[in-house]
């Protein structure tokens, strides 16, 4: 009873009403229209046939077809190793543009190549990696006339999976770049200093202090480079002409249907990747909550 | 016998000399404050103490050894900073503990020596909290004690009060100097507020672009600064352009009126300029008792200052504040009426230029 | 100051780190320009020269650039009003939205576009009826223009959003408009005349990324049917050697030089992440 009679009050108190939401309305029918409507309507595909009938056979597939499973393996695969790698050289490259005592024009003329670079995927970066280590590639060719060493006699390959990979680092480091030199920022000089004061050594500031407290960065900043390199189509495609099966290649295949003409597992392989990247940012905020327990 | 000597120390960013020929012996277990507006080099001579920096030129040498140029985590100093630069990841325990971790202490000292510490800062209860789930005032007392953890030879404080509330910054400044006298350490404190530094400090060291202006027990440089800056800078003063009128008899003349002073003038000339102060609160309206010097005044403005009331008088053509202490029965005087405030000959200074 | 103190404050490692990185970042670049040039060794921009002869080059690297406008533009639109609304006065609705802006994270454009193509290649018809309103908005051009402009909006939203709210953060637009309101500013002028402007940089570093995703797309563009530079550039990769690798040189150097410029002008402000 007495709740019924504050009831009137209280509404008046707190205004946010129906009308407030209307606010956020064009946005909310934007994301349904261009981004839940598709992804829901490529998971509903996915229990179609290529006649339309409902079947449970992609999904069946998804897990027993040793091609689309490797097809996941080496797409993860591809995915860790370039984040992993890409996030480590990212992660020194802002490092030493920030903390690291470098000239300050080097950090603003890297973080504007570092824009430029994490966007360039494709056809135009697939050239330049062809022109760089490809078999007539500058850098195959400098090694071979200067110091004697064959690149592709030693067994090294653009189109292979390493090849791939140094490929993918080319746009993961940058991104890695953009995303800790803020992070490295927040890291303050009192800190080291205080460190410092009490008798710790660089290495035991690194490892008690600074890395602890970017821990939560990194790891969000390694499960983005995941994602990216994960999503990434066209430069493998420009790259390989589909050589390589990574996940989204096959995708491609099955949906365009050039020799394999099967949408509906296509579309049970997109929503394969979706579960996985769900996984790994479900992942990432576990472990952020738990290295995250000191922050507000 | 000195126990930590800084001796001629300068130092330069580029073409900028920021400490200019420094020169200060502190005895073991002082406390030393540097004073001064910011800028003027106090924390560059602090830093360079803790090992940050460098001096250009210069010797700084810690119970007998040189460590001008020692790295700082090998230094054994103790620091506080401004902004407490507690470690974010680790508990109040833990940054405590961090000195002692790091010098490969035994779990069971280090303990031990952490629940010492966390006593002496009363702060029992929040041992396992993080530094963002206290205060900022408790904030700085485990800065503090985490400084202190590592038994330092020397303790160097980097306006470690600045960024607290009023109230805790004088409860927080007892308790600093309660525990230095405690345990006996030297301490250097570097502050702009020269209440704080009057209140806490052996010895205090007003600076000013770089140079020391003047070195006194907190009671010498209140009472009796030697230069303007000083005069200026601790407490608020009246100042004015004066002429020297009879050098022998120290009669000065401030704008049409004479004044006596105690200081000695002998040495210049009648007609010479000079600058006199006289602190506010030694002036007093006139009374029964003979004074050097009685002085006509009109009352300008009267400002209620709590535990002071501030009247303008002008005397003369020059203005001054007067100081008197408030209480329930005052009787304050009309703005605009005549009257005449006294005030003794050793009241009026005359500063070095 | 001696030289071992000086020894000990030359940032070593940085250098090597930032050097390693810069010949990672230099190298492909050099030696994309070298190829491009070794077409003739008579006439060493010859690579260069047919490719600006192509007509069709012109055609599709200004349709790219009009798409990456309407693309920003579009974004502005739908993005700074809803930000606004929500650090005004919808708090409530932060973290849903919030979380909406990461999904293009999650869901590659390879499986949005074909989400978009699977839903958009039917017909829109009036309910539970056959009358149709209109045909597929894949089967004509202005159709496709609303699809894959919408798709590069999904794309961006997560920088585009994250700029534009970090940037309210940082002007505290909650404390502008109520004393633009309390000097009798309406809405209109509020918004355009006192939060755009002080989001300014903000909006032009989301922009930028927003630009350097959408020039070079190629997996939208060439699923849905659109002859845009990516898919071009695809092509002539398939056929030519020279006059790719001259193009990718000019494209990376244009959208670098156009971020340079930018970030000088912004002073420094514009930066955030990139895309795949």
């Amino acid at each position: 009873m007495a709740q019924t009679t504050i009831k009137p009050v209280k509404s008046l108190a707190a205004p946010t009403n129906w009308k407030t939401w209307l606010g956020v309305v064009p946005f909310f029918l934007f994301a349904i229209l261009f981004l839940f409507l598709p992804s829901l309507r490529l998971f509903t595909a996915s229990f179609s046939s290529p006649d339309g009938s409902f079947t449970l056979d992609n999904i069946i597939q998804l897990v027993s077809e040793p091609f689309i499973v490797n097809a996941y393996k080496l797409s993860i695969q591809i995915s860790a190793v370039t984040a992993l790698g890409g996030g480590i050289l990212g992660f020194l490259m802002a490092y030493s543009v920030t903390v690291g005592g470098l000239p300050k024009p080097l950090r603003s003329a890297l973080i504007t190549f570092s824009g430029v670079a994490s966007n360039f995927a494709g056809v135009p970066l697939a050239f330049a990696f062809v022109a760089t280590l490809g078999r007539q590639g500058f850098i195959t060719h400098v090694l071979r006339d200067y110091l004697g060493i064959n690149l592709y006699d030693a067994g090294f390959n653009l189109y292979s999976f390493a090849g791939l990979s140094l490929v993918y680092m080319y746009f993961q480091f940058p991104l890695m770049v953009l995303i800790m030199a803020p992070a490295l920022d927040g890291l303050k000089n009192e800190w080291r200093e205080a460190a410092e004061n009490l008798g710790a050594s660089t290495t035991q500031y690194w490892l008690k202090v600074a890395l602890p407290v970017l821990l939560p960065s990194i790891l969000g900043a390694m499960i983005l480079l995941f994602g990216n390199a994960f999503g990434a189509y066209a430069t493998a495609y420009a790259l390989t002409g589909g050589r390589i099966g990574i996940v989204t290649i096959q995708i491609g295949a099955q949906i365009r249907g050039d020799v394999l003409y099967n949408p509906g597992l296509g579309y049970a392989m997109a929503i394969g990747m979706v579960f996985i990247m769900a996984i790994s940012l479900a992942g990432y905020s576990w472990l952020q909550a738990k290295t995250e327990r000191w922050l507000k | 016998m000195s126990y930590l000597s800084l001796s001629n120390i300068t130092k330069q960013f580029g073409d900028t000399v920021v400490v200019d020929n420094f020169n200060l012996d502190i005895a073991k277990g002082e406390f030393v404050s540097f004073l001064g507006p910011s800028g003027c080099g106090k924390t560059t001579t602090l830093r360079m103490v803790a090992g940050f920096e460098i001096p250009t030129s210069g010797r700084i040498t810690l119970d007998g050894a040189d460590i001008t140029e020692k790295a700082p985590n090998q230094r054994n100093v103790g620091m506080i900073f401004q902004s407490y630069a507690l470690f974010p990841n680790m508990t109040v325990a833990q940054n405590i503990g961090f000195g002692l971790s790091v010098r490969k202490e035994s779990k069971e000292m280090i303990k031990q020596r952490v629940d010492e510490m966390i006593a002496l800062i009363n702060l029992e209860k929040h041992a396992n909290k993080y530094p963002y789930q206290l205060s900022g005032g408790q904030q700085q007392r485990v800065s503090l004690a985490r400084a202190l953890a590592i038994q330092p030879q020397v303790l160097l404080l980097d306006e470690p009060l600045s960024a607290l509330d009023a109230k805790i910054r004088v409860s927080l400044r007892a308790e600093i100097r309660a525990i230095q006298k405690k345990l006996g350490i030297t301490a250097i404190f570097v502050t702009h507020d020269q209440e704080e530094a009057l209140s806490i400090s052996d010895r205090i060291v007003v600076m000013n672009t770089g140079l020391m202006e003047q070195v006194g027990t907190p009671f010498e440089i209140y009472n009796f600064p030697q230069t303007q800056f000083v005069a200026n800078f601790v407490g608020s003063l009246n100042t004015a352009n004066a002429e020297v009128s009879e050098p022998a008899n120290g009669l000065v003349n401030v704008d049409g009126v004479q004044l006596i002073t105690a200081s000695d003038i002998k040495s210049r000339k009648k007609g010479d300029a000079i600058r006199v102060s006289i602190r506010p609160e030694r002036f007093s309206f006139a009374d029964n008792q003979k004074k050097d010097n009685v002085l006509d005044c009109t009352v300008e403005n009267i400002t209620f200052l709590g535990a002071v009331v501030r009247i303008q008088v002008k005397i003369g053509n020059a203005k001054f504040n007067m100081d008197t202490f408030n209480n329930p029965f005052l009787e304050l005087p009309k703005i605009g009426s005549k009257q005449q405030v006294t005030c003794s000959k050793e009241a009026v200074l005359v500063l070095d230029e | 100051m001696s030289f071992l103190s000086r020894l000990r404050r030359f940032p070593f490692w940085s250098w090597v780190w930032f050097i390693v990185g810069a010949l990672y970042f230099i190298l492909p670049l050099l030696a994309t320009f070298e190829f491009s040039l070794t077409w003739d060794p008579a006439i060493p921009f010859k690579a260069y020269q047919r490719s600006f002869e192509d007509k069709d080059f012109w055609e599709t690297f200004i349709y790219s650039n009009v798409l990456a406008l309407a693309t920003i533009l579009f974004s502005i639109l739908l993005i700074v009003p809803t930000a606004y609304w929500i650090r005004l006065r919808l708090p409530e609705a932060r973290r849903i939205v919030e979380f909406i802006t990461l999904m293009p994270f999650v869901v590659p454009a390879i499986i949005l576009v074909f989400g978009m193509i699977r839903i958009y290649s039917a017909p829109f018809n009036v309910p539970f009826t056959d009358i149709q309103i209109m045909q597929p908005l894949t089967n004509f051009k202005a159709g496709t223009n609303v699809l894959i402009i919408s798709g590069y909006m999904v794309l961006a939203m997560p920088y585009m959003y994250r700029s534009v709210d970090t940037g309210m953060r940082t002007v505290d637009i909650r404390t502008l408009t109520e004393a633009a309101q309390s000097l009798g500013a309406n809405w209109f002028v509020i918004i355009s005349r006192i939060i755009l402007p002080n989001i300014r940089s903000a909006l032009l570093s989301g922009a930028l990324l927003t630009f350097a995703i959408v020039v070079g797309e190629v997996t939208l563009a060439s699923f849905l049917g659109v002859d845009a530079f990516g898919p071009y550039l695809f092509l002539l990769g398939q056929h030519r050697a020279y006059e790719p690798a001259a193009l990718s040189f000019v494209s990376f150097l244009l959208t670098w030089l156009a971020m340079g410029l930018i970030q000088l002008v912004s002073g420094g402000q514009g930066q955030a992440a990139g895309a795949h």
